[in-house]
């Protein structure tokens, strides 16, 4: 009884030992063995529910991380409001707070991040760098993701208003002029020409179920006159 | 006993799955390189290229500017003659306004406006004025140009009311002093502009300014230095056609003269004398270099020139001080530090990385060292500097292999890395820097070079089609080190092995410069320590032409002396504007010693006024006295644009547009599948096995 149990056990981690680097089919091909189908679905079956627990996880954890970083992020804003400047929303981040967006269309209050990285933009959107700070003169250059903090932008139409909050505490109206998709080489969008105004910048499609495409969804606001 | 099994096998794997998440939480958190130094995010850098439509039409239609130069030489300088075409192709009124590089010792004193047969001399003017003039000029509907100073190596041409489909031709003349190493005599004319860096925080929105870039708290005048440049692919034929011409006259009998980045025709007049010309269709995209090698036995070792200007006697000495006698080897602590920012992106990367490995691998075993990488962050290879084993140099070799360029150009930060001020008497701590100079942010980092130096000395190596030369040889002037230039991939092994020839040692030490009269305004004032191969080169303005100059240094371990009679000087032409370049340069270095702007400003301005010259504080401006346009009728001002050097990506220097999508859709809906399958293979199991 005791060697069977022994036996079960090293089957399980040699199992085991694979599942997370290789894929499935080759996991199943090294554990196959002649007369071993029950072991073969077994092993099957361990890969399917870890590799699936593991994706499902991290997708349910990158939602995790985008809704719960604001409320981190709406405290080290209210710092910055009382005067503080470049407040980490915790201690590690190397990204703060510049602005706060309210989309009342779609019910949004959204908190911009410093820097529009990968690292950024998982917790909120992020400021381009080099473009002037959203609610300053010139054109705001933001960058979200479309499954997260951007999601909104789709519903966004013509006409709708944006406010934007900045780090003096005063506010600045916006409203929706267009949108347009483009290449994401086409950095001319973030000309600091014309008139001021926000550019935010999505991926498109935003029904695609990858990342890294390379289209790009943007939509300009114009802001209202003062 | 099979339901038994299979909840056990639940367990385990929920276990698992528990420990595989906190791990992939864990590794989310983005994990840093311990010795990183950390800086604000600048991963995206904003950059704005010319050629796409703002509103819907004229793509291609812009002012563009074709450049004709021609270089006589003759001796240890250059006379520079560079004319600037600008045509119109439309059908209404344009500015034009042109921003271009020429070699960082350039002394311009010449502007000479032409349309057809009508031609207008430029005058000089405090900068201020001038631009008063010329927008004055432009309002009125006159024909006008403008070439004003941005940086030592870097001018903007603004021409204002080019007519419809008309050529207007901005001629203007500098002076330059050649550079002498190694036997060798060099001259280069730079005819592109990387697109630099700018650092900081952006502070006004919309500045003044025809660029790229916005200016920031670090470069103010970010918008005036980033000339726009084509998007990839949207060009049929590179822009700004270029015609060049050497006319060489070496002075003594030549051996070789060579143009390694071009393809020439040599005519060859006499023995020191030869007709260099660029062959077939040429454009402004890289750095043109001419070379040449005077015979073994006729090298230049000391020469004097002079010229007569309103009353006075302005000199160009050079002596070349004998090879070094003998030299006490210290142990060396090597910091190689390598720019790995999106403009090295293509073929400087390869040139850098092969440079770099050719380094480590020449270091000798009484050596440490340690690499640094930098970008939008700086990265060092060791905690400390390690001593070169061949498991060091070997891992050192494996490092450099796999980087690659990418981000910004945060240079403080790799050089704050390297330069810890410190001093030890034991040891020659060397700095080499290989970079292609790229960032707007110069003062400041020549500030951060001097008062970090220590007892470190700084060499340059600029790597690329069309590095920021007067970054490198001032920086390298800061760490009092020397300046070397690879251009492409098979110089790498020469160049550098001749570095590691100057490294060795310093040749001469604290050289002395002794003028028979006392009223003698001799610049550089301080010579600085030379390196194998290098002459001391000074410019002096003269009362009497009596006496000898005295040089003298340490030679190594003994003194050096030599004297030569000013009575043997030959007469020269452009000392003038050569003595006056000089000191507006030494009076502009001494801004980051602490003198205020206040201060040295009338001091530059009153050489440079009487010099002819333009500076940071003074222009040429040429008017044309006849009105052309209309006042009524509309005049577009546009930025002329210039080619991305060759061997750069785009991508790589102006960024992408921010990604913005994350896999969690992806995962979510593969986890949900993965698991549905586990569903069903459970069920099916269960039926299966009795």
């Amino acid at each position: 009884m005791r060697a069977a149990r022994d036996d079960r056990f090293r089957t399980e981690a040699m199992a085991l030992g694979v599942e997370c680097a290789l894929p499935a089919g080759y996991a199943a091909r090294c554990v196959a063995r002649p007369g071993s189908a029950s072991r073969l679905s077994g092993a099957l079956l361990l890969v399917c529910i870890a590799v699936g627990l593991w994706h499902f996880g991290q997708g349910v954890y990158i939602h995790a991380k985008a809704t719960l970083a604001q409320y981190l992020i709406a405290d080290a804003w209210h710092k910055t409001l009382a005067g503080r400047r470049e407040v980490k929303p915790w201690p590690w981040a190397d990204t703060w707070p510049v602005a706060r967006i309210d989309a009342p269309a779609a019910g949004e209050r959204l908190y911009v991040l410093e820097g529009a990285n990968g690292r950024a933009i998982a917790f909120g959107p992020g400021h381009v760098h080099g473009t002037p700070l959203p609610g300053m003169p010139g054109n705001s250059v933001i960058g979200g993701h479309r499954d997260t903090h951007f999601a909104f932008l789709r519903t966004l139409k013509i006409g709708d208003p944006l406010s934007v909050q900045r780090e003096d505490g005063a506010w600045r109206g916006y409203r929706v002029a267009g949108a347009a998709v483009v290449d994401r080489s086409d950095v001319y969008v973030t000309r600091n020409s014309g008139p001021t105004r926000l550019t935010l910048v999505t991926c498109w499609p935003f029904d695609a179920l990858r990342a890294g495409g390379p289209e790009r969804y943007v939509v300009t606001a114009t802001a209202a006159p003062k | 006993m099979q339901m038994h099994r299979g909840s056990r096998c639940v367990a385990a794997l929920v276990a698992f799955a528990a420990i595989a998440f906190i791990c992939a939480l864990w590794l989310a958190r983005g994990a840093h390189a311990q010795n990183e130094v950390r800086m604000k995010p600048q991963e995206v850098q904003s950059g704005t290229l010319l050629f796409k439509p703002d509103d819907g039409g004229e793509t291609f239609a812009v002012v563009r500017q074709s450049t004709d130069v021609t270089l006589r030489v003759s001796g240890l300088v250059v006379r520079a003659t560079v004319r600037q075409t600008f045509h119109n192709p439309h059908d209404h009124w344009y500015e034009g306004i042109y921003v271009f590089p020429l070699p960082e010792n350039a002394a311009v004193d010449h502007l000479k406006m032409r349309v057809g047969e009508r031609e207008v001399l430029g005058v000089i003017k405090e900068r201020a004025q001038a631009k008063a003039a010329y927008e004055q000029a432009k309002a009125s509907g006159q024909r006008a140009a403008l070439l004003e100073q941005e940086r030592p190596n870097l001018f903007t041409s603004s021409v204002a009311n080019i007519g419809p489909h008309e050529d207007i031709t901005v001629e203007l003349e500098y002076q330059q002093t050649l550079r002498y190493d190694n036997g060798r005599f060099s001259l280069r004319f730079p005819t592109v502009v990387m697109p630099r860096y700018i650092p900081g925080t952006v502070k006004v929105a919309g500045a003044a300014g025809t660029g790229w870039a916005v200016a920031t708290d670090l470069v103010t005048d970010a918008a005036r230095i980033t000339p726009p440049v084509p998007l990839t692919g949207t060009l049929d034929e590179p822009l700004n056609p270029l015609k060049l011409q050497v006319l060489l006259d070496a002075g003594v009998p030549l051996a070789a003269v060579d143009s390694p980045y071009h393809k020439v025709s040599v005519t060859e007049v006499d023995g020191q004398r030869r007709e260099v010309r660029l062959e077939g269709d040429t454009w402004a995209t890289r750095d043109f270099e001419l070379i040449w090698t005077p015979l073994a036995a006729q090298q230049p070792q000391a020469a004097f020139f002079t010229e007569q200007k309103d009353g006075k006697t302005y000199g160009l000495l050079m002596v070349m001080p004998p090879a070094a006698s003998s030299v006490r080897a210290l142990p060396r602590e090597v910091i190689y530090i390598i720019d790995t920012s999106g403009s090295m992106e293509g073929a400087s990367i390869v040139q850098a990385r092969e440079a770099l490995q050719m380094a480590v691998q020449r270091l000798d075993a009484g050596d440490t060292f340690n690499v640094i990488e930098f970008n939008s962050y700086a990265k060092a290879l060791f905690n400390d500097a390690q001593a070169a084993t061949r498991e060091n140099i070997d891992s050192a070799v494996r490092w450099v292999r796999q980087l690659r360029a990418r981000g910004g150009t945060e240079m403080a930060t790799a050089l704050t890395l390297a330069l810890n001020g410190r001093e030890n008497p034991d040891r020659v701590r060397q700095v080499i820097f290989l970079t292609d100079g790229s960032v707007g942010n110069e003062a400041q980092l020549f500030k951060l070079i001097a008062d970090r130096l220590g007892d470190s000395r700084l060499f340059t190596v600029g790597i690329g089609s069309a590095p920021n030369s007067y970054f490198m040889s001032k920086a390298a002037q800061a760490g009092r080190g020397t300046f070397t230039y690879i251009g492409k991939i098979d110089e790498v092994k020469e160049k550098m092995a001749t570095l590691f020839a100057k490294l060795e040692s310093p040749v001469l030490k604290g050289v002395q410069v002794a003028w028979p009269q006392a009223q003698v305004e001799a610049w550089p004032q301080r010579v600085p320590d030379l390196y194998l191969g290098e002459p001391i080169v000074i410019s002096a303005v003269l009362d009497r032409m009596q006496g000898e100059v005295k040089l003298s240094g340490m030679n190594g371990e003994t003194q050096w002396q030599s004297a030569l009679p000013l009575a043997a000087a030959h007469p020269g032409a452009g000392m003038g504007v050569l003595w006056a370049r000089e000191k507006i340069s030494a009076l502009t270095d001494s801004l980051r010693e602490g003198r205020s702007e206040d201060e040295v400003r009338p001091a530059v301005v009153q050489v440079a006024l009487a010099h002819h010259l333009v500076s940071k504080y003074t222009s040429l401006v040429a008017i044309d006295p006849m009105p052309v346009r209309r006042t009524n009728d509309p005049l577009k001002r546009t930025a002329v644009p210039m080619n991305l050097p060759d061997g750069t990506v785009q991508e790589a220097i102006f960024g992408e547009l921010p990604q913005g999508a994350t896999d969690a859709r992806f995962n979510l809906m593969l986890g949900l599948v993965l698991l549905l399958m586990a569903a069903v293979m459970w069920r099916m199991r269960r039926r299966t096995v009795p």
